[in-house]
């Protein structure tokens, strides 16, 4: 695995993609590695789940703040609750953008965003990728330091190009090419050779 | 008569998928998109259990499942959760079985036979 931490000295915003198999060793790999204030978002589990799967792994969590786009879906969760700020489902991309700008105010060194890829299964691509294009900007805006998890994955090649072009860089396994786009390809060169 | 199983699931391959593994079991199959979906062909349907897919657009699962009284229920779920949050999840009395995705095609079967007969 890269050293996230060093990348992210040189990179404002990294987008990570990794293989499915890799996704459990990688979260605990990079949460390990971030020393200092982290703001962590999950999208694709609980936030005791994740709690319960980091201190199994021993990650030290004094330092990091949760916001939980799972629980509050599924169960009911407290109105409020020491290190975690709970947003309705993970399809709620307004309030979840609300949340995470009020949240870079507060200068966090570094914020993991657990995963974006974890967004397809409620929103289109278009409406996930200009959700995460719009803050990677803001991170910009801020000193914070942002790492981006995606799956790699044939259905989620499309997203992962899209948030590829606007973070500092993309680090990672290769990108997964759709047989139709293979395709597409295919047809554009004979399209090509026809017009010549 | 074939025991009627509703698949609750929003992801059009899940539920063509699962759908296509119980009618070769025997099964009759309803489908729905989400909870709220689900709820408008309960009524109508009357299926001896639902697989119910946890986290899905629409009115969220939690706020459905106490209406649809008296028919067993197993979750069906992408999300992870804790121990502590599985055991609150089968609190309620019609949630029978609380199933991993992805899951094994003979493990779900067997769980279904063993849920409705």
């Amino acid at each position: 695995m890269a050293n996230i931490k060093s990348e992210l000295k040189l990179n404002h915003t990294i987008l990570f993609t990794m293989p499915s198999g890799e996704y459990n060793k990688n979260i605990v790999d990079v949460a390990r590695a971030l020393s200092g204030n982290v703001c962590y978002i999950t999208t694709n589990k609980t936030l005791d789940s994740l709690r319960e799967n980091f201190t199994k792994k021993k990650v030290n969590m004094k330092d990091i703040i949760f916001i939980d786009t799972i629980s509050k879906a599924m169960m009911k969760v407290p109105d409020q609750s020491e290190g975690v700020y709970y947003v309705s489902s993970p399809g709620a991309l307004t309030e979840l953008s609300l949340v995470v700008k009020k949240f870079l105010k507060h200068e966090f060194d570094y914020l993991v965003f657990d995963a974006v890829t974890n967004l397809l299964t409620y929103q289109s691509v278009n409406m996930c990728s200009k959700f995460v294009a719009d803050l990677v900007d803001k991170v910009k805006k801020s000193k914070t330091r942002s790492v981006f998890y995606a799956i790699e994955s044939a259905e989620n090649e499309a997203m992962i190009s899209k948030v590829g072009t606007v973070v500092d860089k993309v680090i990672g396994g290769k990108i997964v090419k759709s047989p139709v786009t293979s395709l597409e390809k295919v047809e554009k060169l004979k399209t090509k050779k026809e017009l010549q | 008569m074939a025991k009627i199983i509703m698949i609750v699931d929003d992801e059009a391959d899940n539920r063509a998928t699962v759908k296509s593994i119980l009618e070769s079991n025997g099964y009759t199959v309803v489908l729905a998109i989400n909870a709220d979906d689900a709820l408008k062909k309960w009524t109508t349907k009357k299926p001896d259990l639902i697989l119910m897919d946890i986290m899905m657009p629409g009115t969220p699962v939690r706020d459905i499942v106490p209406k649809l009284k008296g028919t067993k229920i197993a979750y069906l779920s992408v999300v992870r959760t804790s121990e502590a949050e599985k055991e609150d999840l089968m609190k309620s009395s019609n949630i029978v079985d609380f199933i991993q995705k992805p899951f094994d095609i003979d493990k779900l079967v067997s769980k279904v036979k063993k849920l409705v007969g």
